[in-house]
């Protein structure tokens, strides 16, 4: 199975143990995981910003990059969601391109909602352990439906117990470019959810946008919390990054 | 209603800060919220029943102008009086035409937002005729001279305390401390003008195009008093609202209540075909019906046309993070929350509203829960496309977007940069990891939150040496 | 060209314009002539038992007798367990029941302001939601529903339908079809426009007493 990993421009950037424990998690699988050296952006931010012109340069870019693959997985609900469900609206009216983007839209999947749904996995070994609260991130639920997935690879971990927020669909308030453009708004809303963080008694906030954790973190860390640790699912899953190591 | 859209973020950070709004703000999304949730349970299929609603709406509007003509010949033959206006203006002239026509000195006014789009009131009074807004909220803001802050709850930004002091200056009583005094102060103030009244104005949440009725729903009693009492009653309307059958109604008032306030049906459905018949003793003796087109058309034949299906039920409003931490006031003109980011670019020129439709972290808590399915997030979208072609944005956006996709489209160049900017970030980030301050692009994030600093590594260099280490040790 | 010729011509051509071809009048006079019964949740219920149900969740009350000639009984023992004045105004089909001999004060006309209780019966009532329906006509008078503080309605069992929809057959069957109006009552009026708190009586009637007759 040649599994394309699409690693996305900010988890290159900021957090590439991200892509280090997705890569662990494949092939640990047993896929064999192909990843396009010249990938960069999957073209969101000029999207979401109004700028269809870039944003179907940078996904024909993407697709060609991942054409030759048998699933792309990312480990992102809002950049898998933008192959998924909005490139065919950007090539709506490109014959050649709309039927390429069905095409790898109909491949292209989340993380956890690969590993559940389409490798079916049974074992996760990870020395992840404590009480942990999930986010649930606006694109990776409300587009592609994930919601029970990652709740069920975390019941697959021995020392993990999850304490649910009551507002754990709520949106934390990053939304690309909102929250440069529109600061105020989105540290309230970032504040709110910290609120439901810290009340939920967890000690780790886990989820799977790396957007979000930016955003929930850094409000969390201002507001003066150095102690609620915030992991994406994959380093949770893989065991890597819970001690703020730089992955080698 | 003049537009102050323009000032949105500052009013939006003003209201972040105002204690009161925000204690108003908390209460409301409690009740709508968990309200909906509730009565939706009711309906086994609601997906179902969405979808039906969603198609049914689009069919109508597909052929509006069949159901609008099928509407008034039967209408008018119960005695309708039908009137098209082409502009606020129009509709207004043609309010005070009729009032003056029949000697009207006092209209009693049952909530409608077509009213508060085409400033009718002010006109109204401008030409020396009473007008007394009966719902309570709307009456609340009148006597405060304010405008609606939402749709459906047009007082939800005013405290019991502002409402006490409010009705204590302007009644003249004493003021009371209690919401239920409160309610029933205001139904014995306004009793007397129900029954007094010469004229009565509705709005319509829909007409039916197979009997030619138009039908409001409420829960006061105030919009059965308006469309009984007076001798005459003029209902405004918009092509928009007309729906084929009484079974599209029954289908859609499934939704509304449900999705408005959490209730499985409102407690009053009026539903008016004409005049007073001959025989009947109450009734006014003439039903005008005035069907406004103020940007209709134009959005009808745009990419935002799906905006046309909305019903006015407010749940994508009482669902938004945004709203429900700003409030309506904010977004400046009729609408607020999602569907007023779309309207009101729409019927008002994009150039006016250049925030509403980014002011949106396009999470879909609206499109979820609206009751016809309109893809609010998409249609907000397009009004940012329609922003950047037409260099409504700002210069510094333009640049760092052409700047960014120029990168991301040279891999070999965007790696070697994505290297440094990660090595540079984690230098700064230093021992705490974290940035404290950005300062032009990004210094929004930092004014309320700390950025974790890069890991140090780019993803694509770790992997590389990954390859390169497997590969020697093939050849090994 | 006037306002309404403009308006009609403009819709015809944004629809032409966003790819339809245009009003479709044949579609349109099918639906119209055979509305379209659309998806309904499961109404798996007794309808009188549903109506009651959701008639208490409204809040309203009821009484339930199998003669119409205990109605004036019934009216009399709520309105004193009410400490509510027996006197009011009531519908002309009911004007020959026992009011006075169940010392009730009752007048056959329009409620007036000062009326403080109205008695009506209905036309139909929907289980689905608990809601009374009431047709306007010279006997039914609008007002009796509406103005007085406390509104009484006397149903017949048999005339609880289970859904709106099932009200559609028996208006479009009316040989003089709509009346004036269509009044959908489910409750006292109510309003939570302070502060999102509930409260009864704001402009209609403070409370709603249904009388179902199983005769």
């Amino acid at each position: 199975m040649r599994v394309g990993l699409f690693v996305t421009c900010l988890a290159d950037l900021m957090r590439p143990s991200i892509g280090t424990s997705t890569l662990k998690l494949l092939e640990n699988a047993g896929c064999e995981v192909i990843f396009p050296m010249t990938q960069t952006c999957c073209g969101q931010p000029a999207y979401n910003s109004g700028d269809s012109e870039n944003a179907k340069r940078l996904a024909k870019k993407l697709i060609s990059e991942f054409a030759d693959v048998d699933y792309v997985v990312v480990p992102s609900g809002s950049c898998a969601g933008m192959i998924k469900e909005h490139y065919i609206k950007l090539f709506e009216s490109d014959k050649e391109f709309l039927s390429k983007s069905e095409w790898l839209g109909a491949r292209t999947f989340e993380l956890t909602d690969f590993l559940v749904n389409v490798l079916r996995i049974e074992n996760i070994e990870s020395s992840f352990q404590g009480d942990i609260t999930y986010h649930d991130s606006c694109a990776g639920l409300r587009e592609l439906g994930i919601k029970e997935q990652p709740r069920k690879l975390l019941s697959k971990l021995q020392h993990v117990a999850i304490k649910e927020m009551p507002g754990a669909e709520q949106c934390c308030g990053f939304g690309g470019t909102f929250s440069i453009k529109y600061g105020d708004i989105s540290g309230r809303l970032a504040d709110l959810k910290c609120e439901e963080v810290e009340q939920s008694g967890a000690d780790t906030l886990v989820l799977g946008d790396l957007g979000c954790i930016l955003n929930i973190e850094g409000r969390l860390r201002r507001r003066g919390n150095s102690k609620t640790k915030v992991l994406h699912i994959a380093e949770v899953l893989a065991g890597e990054n819970l001690g703020d190591e730089t992955p080698k | 209603m003049e537009i102050t859209s323009h000032q949105f973020k500052k009013t939006a950070s003003l209201k972040l800060r105002d204690q009161k709004v925000q204690s108003a703000l908390g209460k409301a999304k409690g009740k709508f919220v968990v309200a909906r949730e509730r009565a939706v349970k009711e309906l086994d299929n609601l997906e179902e029943i969405r979808q039906a609603a969603a198609d049914m709406r689009s069919h109508c509007l597909e052929n509006l102008d069949s159901y609008l003509e099928e509407w008034e010949k039967n209408a008018t033959a119960k005695g309708t009086v039908v009137h098209w206006a082409e502009s606020a203006e129009e509709l207004n002239s043609l309010v005070v035409e009729i009032a003056k026509r029949n000697n009207v000195k006092k209209i009693i006014k049952s909530k409608s937002m077509i009213g508060e789009e085409t400033g009718l009131n002010r006109f109204v009074e401008g030409h020396g005729i009473e007008v007394k807004e009966t719902d309570l909220g709307e009456y609340i803001i009148q006597q405060a001279g304010e405008h609606p802050s939402h749709i459906i709850a047009p007082a939800t930004h005013k405290s019991k305390d502002d409402i006490a002091d409010l009705f204590a200056e302007k009644h003249q009583t004493p003021r009371l401390d209690d919401i239920e005094a409160l309610t029933r102060e205001a139904r014995e103030i306004l009793r007397p003008h129900f029954l007094t009244a010469d004229m009565g104005i509705t709005g319509a949440n829909f007409m039916i195009a197979e009997t030619g009725s138009t039908v409001i729903v409420t829960n006061e009693g105030n919009g059965r008093m308006t469309t009984t009492m007076p001798r005459v009653h003029v209902a405004i309307s918009s092509i928009e609202k007309c729906i084929p059958t009484l079974d599209d109604f029954a289908l859609i008032n499934r939704l509304l209540p449900r999705s408005a306030t959490g209730q499985s049906i409102s407690n009053y459905v009026s539903m008016t075909t004409g005049p007073k018949r001959e025989g009947d003793r109450d009734g006014p003796e003439e039903f005008h019906v005035i069907i406004l087109d103020v940007g209709r058309t134009r959005v009808l034949g745009s990419d935002l046309r799906d905006a046309l299906r909305c019903i006015r039920c407010g749940a994508c409003m009482n669902h938004c993070p945004v709203y429900q931490n700003i409030g309506g006031h904010s977004y400046g003109w009729v609408y607020p929350g999602p569907i007023g980011s779309v309207l009101t670019p729409a019927y008002k020129g994009i150039e006016n509203a250049l925030d509403l439709p980014n002011a949106a972290t396009f999470c879909n808590q609206c499109g979820v829960v609206c009751p016809v399915k309109i893809p609010l997030p998409d249609l907000m979208r397009k009004l940012r496309e329609k922003q950047f072609m037409r260099n409504l944005r700002p210069f510094a956006e333009r640049l760092g977007l052409k700047v960014w996709a120029t990168l991301a489209m040279q891999p070999f160049v965007y790696s070697i940069l994505t290297r440094t900017l990660a090595r540079i970030g984690k230098l700064i980030g230093g021992k705490k990891r974290y940035l404290r301050k950005f300062y032009l692009v990004g210094s929004e994030w930092t004014k309320q939150r700390d950025m974790a600093a890069p890991q140090g590594r780019t993803f694509r260099e770790i992997y590389g040496e990954r390859q390169n280490l497997s590969k020697k040790e093939d050849v090994r | 060209m006037s306002a309404r010729e403009n308006i009609l011509s403009r819709i015809r051509a944004a629809n032409k314009s966003a790819g339809n071809a245009g009003s479709d009048s044949a579609r349109v006079a099918g639906r119209l002539s055979n509305p379209v019964l659309g998806p309904r949740p499961n109404l798996d219920w007794d309808p009188e038992e549903q109506f009651i149900r959701k008639s208490v969740a409204s809040a309203s009350t009821i009484a339930q007798t199998d003669s119409m000639e205990n109605v004036p009984g019934l009216v009399n023992q709520y309105l004193t367990e009410s400490g509510l004045p027996r006197s009011g105004v009531c519908w002309g089909e009911f004007s020959q029941l026992p009011w006075a001999e169940n010392e009730i004060e009752m007048e056959f006309r329009p409620a007036t302001g000062d009326d403080k209780v109205g008695v009506t019966g209905c036309d139909c009532a929907i289980a689905e939601t608990g809601t009374l329906v009431l047709l306007s006509s010279p006997d039914q008078h609008a007002t009796s529903s509406l103005l007085p503080e406390t509104h009484i309605a006397v149903v017949r069992k048999r005339q609880i339908l289970k859904t709106m929809e099932d009200v559609w057959g028996f208006l479009r069957e009316r040989p003089s079809g709509l009346p004036r109006q269509v009044n959908f009552i489910s409750g006292p009026s109510r309003t939570a426009d302070i502060e999102m708190t509930l409260v009864y009586g704001a402009h209609g009637p403070y409370r709603v007493h249904i009388i179902i007759v199983n005769d």
